[in-house]
């Protein structure tokens, strides 16, 4: 009943594995040609060590190849431990008047670097075989869902564009029709966020191994990721049908407008006017998916927490704001007239 | 599967486009509905099929009011092109017999090779009557028991014309019901056996063709000189209208021909005969008024 | 069979009728034997492109008035009897000729004398070389 809607959804698929394929292919290039690059001595590279240093090469019995660089004269002790292709483990010891002057635990994708001081001297761990937060790649998901999500938008302002004789003269419920073409659509951008998912973690195979984890805030991470997609997509679907002799329109200004509006809550209101612009961008955002979702917030240790408090309200507000949306352009259809 | 439509009244707005319509269309027959151009057609057959909601007014089929899974049984034919142009014709012939039980894949794509269409061209690639030919082609694969066709020969080259128009007298035998409606007068004298003719919204005529031939005739007198009077003539209820030009009188009867015509002899006349209509004659007289085709002509050689 | 019939829609003559005319003057002339089968109502429609029910209508007016006749299950067929019947027939088919002739030439106001002169000049014309004797 809606194999034009699943041919429309298998199209923009293709173009996007094409994509992603493309990418993949840079990504092995990239691996090829870097390779050379990938020794433990351009990791501790950024150290200044002395001439004196003295460099220790040794192998454990599991295979891992360490290295130990030792100068006494500044007190710096680094031991790098490469575990080949499962990632490399360093631990730094030295001065803490010639630490990094930051002081703070970072996390970036499957890099951990956790610093401890202890009176005068400062070691910082780093490992680069940490689990990857869902995080990162429900992000780079969500870039490619969202893309997918405002093309496959306005399905149903398309059909009212010249095609409502034969949408409406099938066998089943105007209803029906229209929860068929959603369906469909969500199938589509669900499917556009796995395969940019799998096609990140093809690419970061190629350089190391990568774990993943799928439980606690990471199954948090991926089920907002997921659904919101699916919440712009709706907001646009209603939208659209509200105004479907420009849904073109509407879909070129959405992305600019909830930027816009997002960038003008952040105004200080420290006048009348900010103040009004400020309550004004505010309460639009309130009916924009995008204002609802905070992947990420630093909490006290420096690190990143995203389970906060409201985190179960947020979620549900974008499952609302699907069903919303969805049901308001279901009733503009079954309003619709040829 | 027979139609009935009663008092059915659409307006858009101000403009009333259908008013207080009604017809019966019996099944297993061709109907044929004629009418100028914005005369409701298309606004009757949308409404007829639930794509636009009448603003009063019943339309029963069988009996029972339309619902989705009548739309098994009806098959539609719109006036303009509705494929999409982003999908070949095979993925439009798939389409269909995904959302049709009875959808018969393999005539429509005889069909499709004998209208000459290339199968595997996106529909933005065909021409207006090519595109025209696809929908007839999977309408008429349906094997549904209503057609509606709304123009199905606009834009097609003669020899196409021909085919389409075989192919609703094929279903007719085959005992389904076929109703279009066509400028064409020619197409529906032969095609069909029942006509309805709509004018501004309302209905203006109707009847089967055989009849509406045997009763309208034009009774002719030419009178010795001007002084005449038809004043009884002209009362007669089966006079629809009466045309007179110095000693020429040219009267349009519903019937009674031979009747009428002996009155004007009576009246003087000295040569009276009567002439056959064909259906455009009558559906001619039927739309316009007294004076309407002479005023075209008139008014382009005053300015 | 097609290429002996052929219909005029945009004639004032119901298409039923010029079917059973056409069939009647085949006969008439030979073309249509005694016993032949005629095409089925369903074959004619789609062959002269008019609505089945007209050429059904025509059947059963030339069944009626026993031109042909119909088995069910085996389809028409030209009666044996008609074929003998030519000769009315003809007669039938000249005399509608003729009263449309003569009624044209009284609506322009001849007299029966120039119409019976004027008769003569164009029988000569068309019957010249005709030397059957009844």
């Amino acid at each position: 009943m809606n194999y034009v809607e699943w041919l429309r959804v298998r199209n923009l698929l293709r173009v996007v594995a094409i994509i992603l394929t493309i990418l993949v292919v840079l990504a092995v290039v990239l691996r090829v040609s870097v390779s050379r690059y990938m020794s433990p001595e351009a990791w501790v590279a950024h150290l200044a060590l002395d001439p004196g240093t003295k460099v220790t090469r040794t192998t454990l019995p599991d295979g891992t190849k360490r290295i130990v660089f030792d100068d006494p004269d500044d007190s710096t002790h680094v031991v790098v431990d490469d575990h080949g292709y499962a990632g490399k483990h360093i631990v730094v010891t030295e001065p803490t008047s010639r630490a990094q002057k930051e002081h703070s635990d970072v996390s970036v994708g499957s890099v951990r670097v956790f610093e401890s001081r202890n009176g005068a001297t400062t070691t910082t761990v780093i490992d680069t075989n940490g689990a990857v937060p869902m995080i990162y790649y429900m992000a780079l998901a969500d870039i490619v869902a969202l893309i997918v999500a405002t093309i496959l938008a306005a399905p149903l302002a398309r059909e009212v564009d010249g095609h409502l004789e034969i949408a409406l003269t099938k066998p089943c419920s105007r209803v029906r029709y229209a929860l068929g073409v959603i369906l469909a659509d969500a199938a589509g951008i669900i499917a556009a966020s796995v395969i940019t998912v799998i096609a990140f973690y093809f690419c970061q195979l190629l350089f190391e191994s990568a774990r993943l984890d799928f439980s606690g805030i990471n199954a948090n991470a991926i089920a907002m990721g997921l659904i919101l997609p699916l919440a712009w997509y709706a907001l646009l679907c209603a939208a659209t049908t509200l105004l479907s002799r420009s849904y073109g329109a509407v879909l070129g200004f959405a992305w600019p407008v909830a930027i816009l509006t997002g960038a003008l809550t952040l105004i200080h209101a420290d006048n009348v006017v900010a103040l009004f612009v400020h309550d004004v961008a505010w309460v639009i955002s309130r009916f924009d998916p995008l204002s609802y979702v905070e992947f990420a917030s630093p909490n006290a240790t420096g690190t990143y927490n995203y389970t906060e408090a409201n985190f179960g309200l947020r979620l549900s507000i974008e499952v609302l704001f699907f069903v919303v949306y969805g049901a308001i352009a279901i009733w503009r259809w079954q309003r619709v007239e040829a | 599967m027979s139609i009935k439509i009663s008092n059915l009244r659409k307006s858009y707005g101000k403009i009333v486009a259908v008013d207080d319509f009604s017809l019966e269309i019996p099944g297993a027959s061709v109907f044929g509905l004629l009418g100028p151009n914005g005369a409701g057609k298309t606004t009757t057959f949308k409404c007829m099929l639930d794509l636009a909601r009448s603003t009063s007014g019943e339309i029963l089929y069988d009996g029972k009011r339309l619902e989705p899974a009548t739309f098994e049984r009806v098959a539609y034919v719109p006036e303009r092109s509705v494929l999409y142009d982003w999908m070949t014709v095979e993925e439009h012939v798939e389409m269909s017999r995904r959302a049709y039980a009875k959808f018969d894949p393999a005539r429509a794509f005889e069909l499709l090779a004998a209208f000459n269409i290339d199968r595997k061209r996106r529909a933005r690639a065909l021409s207006k009557g090519m595109r025209t030919a696809v929908m007839v082609a999977i309408a008429f694969a349906r094997n549904a028991e209503i057609l509606i066709l709304d123009e199905p020969t606009s834009g097609l080259d003669p020899v196409n014309q021909r085919h389409v128009l075989s192919l609703m007298i094929n279903e007719a035998a085959k005992g389904n019901s076929v109703i279009f409606s066509s400028h064409q007068i020619g197409q529906v004298e032969r095609a069909a056996e029942h006509i309805a003719v709509m004018d501004r919204g309302r209905l203006v005529l109707q009847g089967t063709v055989d009849e509406l031939k045997a009763d309208r005739k034009i009774v002719e007198g030419i009178f010795p000189d001007v002084s005449f009077t038809l004043d009884g003539i002209a009362r007669d209820l089966r006079v629809a209208r009466t045309d007179r030009t110095e000693r020429i009188v040219r009267v349009l009867v519903t019937g009674g021909a031979e009747e009428i015509a002996s009155d004007l002899t009576g009246a003087g006349a000295m040569a009276v005969r009567v002439l056959d209509l064909n259906l455009e004659d009558i559906f001619l007289y039927a739309v316009s008024p007294a004076t309407a085709t002479t005023d075209i002509v008139a008014k382009e050689s005053s300015s | 069979m097609p290429a002996v019939l052929t219909v005029d829609p945009r004639s004032g003559v119901p298409i039923y009728l010029q079917i059973v005319e056409q069939i009647k003057r085949s006969i008439a002339l030979g073309v249509l034997q005694g016993g032949e089968q005629l095409p089925t109502v369903k074959q004619l429609a789609v062959d002269l492109t008019v609505n089945p029910n007209t050429v059904a209508r025509a059947y059963r007016d030339l069944e009626r008035e026993a031109v042909i006749e119909t088995a069910p299950g085996r389809g028409s067929f030209v009666r044996a009897d008609s074929v003998a019947d030519s000769p009315r027939v003809a007669a039938e088919i000249g005399r509608d000729a003729l009263d449309v002739a003569l009624r044209e030439a009284k609506s322009v106001g001849l007299t029966r004398t120039a119409v019976r002169e004027l008769f003569e000049t164009v029988l000569e014309r068309w019957f010249a070389d005709d030397k059957r004797v009844e």
